[in-house]
């Protein structure tokens, strides 16, 4: 009897080990990253970019990409863990921070990741890295700009992208450029043409915070805020929203949308033959494909901050070879968002090159000692390194105008910083016959 | 002069919003039946006078037909191959079969077009303003206002007028003595789901030209028509009529007096809060609705 347990027995544990050994030896081959992006619902498509560029990262770090020079691209896997392969699980938040939280809960306990990235909210990734510092688990936040995010004291959040005070600042360097004769093609401008500034900001946490930035940017550079306004970016009309900018008669409008409401308070300002002479997005809606394919000339001497313009790759290579790589598969060019996902994978490819290891702590180590060389971004960064907060303080925003083209079409010109223009500045902005 | 603009601003969105809800409130009134799919009626309406527009060229005005063709089609789909067969089965059954339809066709839809926002961006009026005076109006909006007010003029004509309409209202206000009639119950269901997808894939036609379509739209104004059907009271055709315009001007004019007394408290931000506000006290206060007459 006893023989006979004790062969159970063993039968038993052999079979689990049968069924245990698979993952317990991929588990050394692959590396999981939960990534959190708003895969459906007004954020879809943005998403699904994010989404991309992510995987198309992943794929140039695990299966080579001899076109591409940088020496991640050589790796094939992560090479102080044995050529392990980075696999991204990509969860769908929807924009809803709850569903966010929730989600990284269940990569951390369920999936077991190694670490997080996202969210693109700013509002997500607050509750995301809330949960990861509860766990104990490293994220890496590659596109969130809300300035708050690394405010917090928080252990084990990383965020590569500059955040909006950053962006904000470039804005006012911009206008006080213009009074100073500093912007490519335009003469100095007097300060009193340029005295009155009106915005509208989304309403949630991301709107919310660049609208309170740009109030302490305009009292700090010496301009008035005539008109500031806050709005649902899900309204069904913005035509109220758009009557109050105008009639504050500002010079310049500035703005932080999303895409659907930036469509539609474009389109709502060119039906009422709106004026201004600076006008200004807070990147998102701004700086998407989608926005320049949908609005074609009518945004011809609209700027938007970014961090990324498809122009960049005349003077960065590398930046040029992932763009035309992304280009091929999916046929739009990087745009800043989906150039910063491609940051945020490459970020995570080094911290766990010099982690050689997936263990929490060695990984927190190598964020906070990692040091990026700007040879190896496809931005027109100075390198990746993270302060005490967290915040990587290489990073640098670009102001971007769109500029009509002799097909009708429109491209993207760099216009600051001043010593990388690409184009004349169109100013005043020219506006909707 | 700011009042006036947004008086008359607010009633070109309000004549929209009353034909977005009039066909929730059709329905309502002669089945006493909610159909959350409305939005969606109303999103397929966007995207066919979308595809038209883009792949044959027809102008988004012209091709205003064939959203009316697709929702009439929609709507008598949705009730002769599911709904009729819904009707067998307890209330909260047909509640939870129309909201299954919304989910359907808005993954659906997904699906077949992809989550993109979608803008028309050539046609007769798009992107074109007309002054009048101090006024711009937006040329789609002016005719969107223009055309919502003649289809809504005649489906209240067909409703007041005709036979078959009259029989349909005899249907809304009681069932089983119209049945008694020898109105055809049946025949008027599908007469009201008729228009109900009719007019809704209009209005969907009409906010094309100004208003971006994409698969979750429905939900933004269908939350608007709930309101509107039950501040004018559900099945009230006047009363949506009324309460469309109503929801419309508070939009409009709310900021306006933020605006006037210097205040960006009472900003737009604010503005959708007083339209739901109004329609919750008339509620508490009037639980028929302006112009109902239902318990």
């Amino acid at each position: 009897m006893k023989i006979r347990n004790a062969a159970v027995l063993s039968l038993v544990l052999f079979l689990s080990l049968l069924i245990a050994s698979p993952a317990a030896f991929s588990a050394e081959k692959e590396i999981k990253i939960g990534v959190l992006y708003p895969l459906s619902g007004a954020l879809a498509t943005i998403g699904r970019d994010l989404q991309r560029a992510a995987e198309l990262t992943a794929d140039i770090i695990n299966d080579k990409a001899p076109g591409v020079d940088i020496p991640m691209a050589q790796w094939g896997g992560i090479p102080s863990l044995g050529g392990a392969k980075i696999k991204l699980i990509f969860k769908d938040h929807r924009g809803e921070p709850d569903r966010g939280a929730d989600l990284a809960k269940s990569l951390i306990l369920d999936d077991k990741v190694v670490g997080l990235m996202g969210a693109y909210n700013s509002a997500v990734t607050k509750t995301v890295s809330a949960v990861a510092e509860r766990y104990g688990i490293p994220m890496i936040n590659d596109s969130s700009t809300s300035p708050d995010l690394t405010e917090r004291g928080f252990k084990w959040f990383w965020r590569t992208t500059p955040h909006d005070n950053y962006f904000n600042r470039d804005l006012f360097e911009l206008l006080k450029g213009l009074t100073e004769g500093k912007v490519k093609g335009v003469k100095a401008v007097p300060k009193k043409d340029l005295q009155n500034l009106a915005y509208a900001c989304e309403n949630t946490e991301w709107g919310s915070s660049v609208a309170k930035s740009i109030e302490g940017y305009a009292k700090e550079y010496g301009f008035t805020i005539t008109k500031g306004l806050l709005y649902n970016a899900n309204a069904p009309d913005l035509t109220s929203e758009a009557k109050a900018l105008v009639a504050a008669k500002p010079a310049a409008m500035l703005f932080a949308a999303y895409l659907s409401d930036s469509l539609l308070m474009i389109r709502t300002l060119k039906g009422m033959k709106a004026q201004t002479k600076f006008f200004w997005g807070q990147d998102a809606g701004f700086e998407m494909a989608d926005f320049a394919k949908t609005l074609g000339a009518d945004i011809n001497g609209v700027l938007t901050r970014t961090v990324f313009i498809d122009k960049i790759t005349r003077v960065k290579k590398v930046a040029g070879q992932v763009n035309a790589l992304y280009k091929k598969k999916y046929g739009d060019d990087l745009t800043g968002a989906t150039a910063r996902s491609v940051v945020g994978v490459q970020a995570w490819a080094y911290v766990l090159n010099k982690a050689a290891s997936t263990d929490p702590k060695a990984i927190q180590k190598a964020c906070n000692e990692i040091n990026i060389p700007a040879n190896d971004l496809v931005m027109p960064w100075a390198g990746v390194k993270f302060d005490a907060k967290g915040q990587n303080v290489l990073g640098r925003g670009l102001i971007g105008q769109y500029q009509k083209t002799a097909d009708g079409k429109v491209s993207l010109e760099i216009v600051y910083p001043f010593d990388l223009a690409t184009a004349n500045f169109i100013y005043p902005f020219p506006g909707w016959k | 002069m700011l009042i006036a603009d947004a008086l008359l601003q607010g009633i070109l969105m309000g004549l929209l919003f009353a034909l977005v809800s009039l066909g929730l409130t059709v329905i309502f009134g002669v089945m006493d039946i909610v159909n959350f799919a409305h939005g969606e009626f109303l999103m397929l309406g966007m995207y066919s006078v979308y595809w038209a527009n883009l792949f044959f060229h027809i102008d988004p005005l012209i091709a205003l037909p064939v959203s009316a063709v697709v929702g009439v089609l929609l709507g008598l789909a949705s009730y002769y191959c599911f709904i009729k067969y819904l009707l067998r089965g307890p209330a909260i059954a047909q509640l939870f079969g129309t909201f299954g339809l919304m989910l359907f066709l808005q993954y659906f839809a997904m699906f077949l077009f992809s989550a993109d926002y979608r803008m028309i961006d050539k046609g007769l009026l798009v992107g074109k303003s007309l002054s009048v005076g101090p006024f711009i109006f937006d040329w789609t909006k002016l005719a969107a206002g223009i055309l919502s007010l003649i289809a809504f003029a005649v489906v209240y004509y067909f409703l007041h007028k005709t036979k078959t309409g009259k029989a349909l209202q005899a249907t809304s206000l009681n069932k089983e003595a119209a049945s008694y009639m020898g109105i055809r119950t049946d025949r008027m269901n599908a007469i009201a789901w008729a228009i109900g997808g009719g007019t809704v894939g209009m209005a969907g036609g009409l906010l094309v030209n100004f208003y971006y379509a994409y698969p979750m739209v429905g939900i933004l104004f269908v939350m608007i028509a709930f309101a509107c059907v039950a501040l004018g009271g559900f099945g009230s055709i006047k009363g949506v009529f009324f309460a469309g315009l109503l929801v419309g001007i508070l939009e409009m004019i709310f900021p306006v007096f933020g605006h006037l007394i210097g205040s960006d408290f009472l900003g737009p931000h604010f503005k959708f809060t007083v339209v739901y506000l109004a329609y919750f006290i008339i509620v508490v206060v009037r639980p028929q609705g302006l112009f109902g007459w239902k318990n």
